[in-house]
């Protein structure tokens, strides 16, 4: 959604072509980031000639201020549903950034990690904003990723587990 | 006028902003190298939103009031003790994920 979609294409800004084709996940209720992605891959394509990109949409998780005991259910028809998109795809690396939509996409590819069906590295980037908090999605995924960037020091202190690099979008 | 895709060209010919703590508006118009005055608002207390504004103003990038006192920030501010917002680096990021891989 909006400033996480903004987010995550400028971490995708650098990276090189190896790490390609990328398979985005939107929530199905997400009426902006389409038109972003398309744009960024666009201009992506004028570079790389070879750029493969896809969109996804699943059920949306959790909506905001949704009450904790509906959250659970909702959270887990949406593991079910990402199971056969991640086994799909069987990516190399999930990369993402802190919307609800994330988490489950991320346990689903952890549950696959568990079962030897394919090994994907989770790096979860917490989003700018968090500065001394981390997000729902960040405290539960702290504990599921390879890699848990965040980018203000407090966060460092409070999280030890994970690497700081400073500001990266 | 009402809400609009973007305010980019808004932005680009405004020479001060006032703005809610939203992280999208603040650092939009950091990047764009504009003065900033962020308005909190007491009373919307779900507040992780305040965190990006209150580092931005310990860090000297913005100014920071509430709306009671938005006048009195207006009449004394000193512009030009705000610091420029240095952009982020994603390249940092590249080369980490590309050491994760191997790829370096």
């Amino acid at each position: 959604t909006g400033g996480h979609t903004t987010e995550i294409l400028r971490l995708l800004s650098c990276l090189s072509e190896s790490y390609s084709p990328r398979h985005y996940v939107l929530a199905d209720s997400d009426k902006m980031s389409e038109a972003k992605i398309r744009s960024f891959e666009q201009k992506r394509a004028e570079t790389f000639s070879e750029s493969q990109f896809s969109l996804d949409r699943i059920p949306r998780s959790r909506e905001v201020r949704q009450s904790w005991s509906s959250s659970v259910v909702t959270t887990m028809y949406s593991i079910l549903y990402s199971l056969p998109l991640t086994y799909k795809r069987k990516p190399d690396l999930i990369l993402c950034n802190g919307p609800g939509t994330c988490v489950p996409v991320c346990l689903s590819a952890f549950l696959l990690g568990l079962l030897r069906i394919k090994r994907t590295i989770i790096v979860y980037v917490e989003s700018i904003c968090r500065v001394e908090t981390l997000s729902l999605s960040g405290k539960i995924l702290y504990y599921f990723s390879d890699y848990f960037i965040v980018q203000w020091p407090d966060l460092k202190k409070k999280y030890p587990k994970s690497v700081y690099l400073g500001r990266i979008v | 006028f009402r809400f609009k895709d973007s305010l980019a060209e808004e932005l680009q010919s405004a020479d001060l902003v006032i703005s809610h703590a939203g992280a999208g508006s603040c650092l939009e118009t950091l990047e764009k190298g504009k003065p900033l005055i962020v308005v909190i608002n007491d009373k919307l207390m779900d507040n992780h939103q305040l965190e990006l504004a209150k580092q931005l103003h310990r860090d000297g990038y913005v100014l920071y009031c509430n709306c009671s006192t938005l006048v009195e920030t207006l009449q004394s501010m000193n512009l030009s003790a705000l610091k420029p917002f240095p952009p982020g680096q994603p390249e940092k990021f590249a080369s980490f994920l590309d050491k994760v891989f191997g790829l370096q």
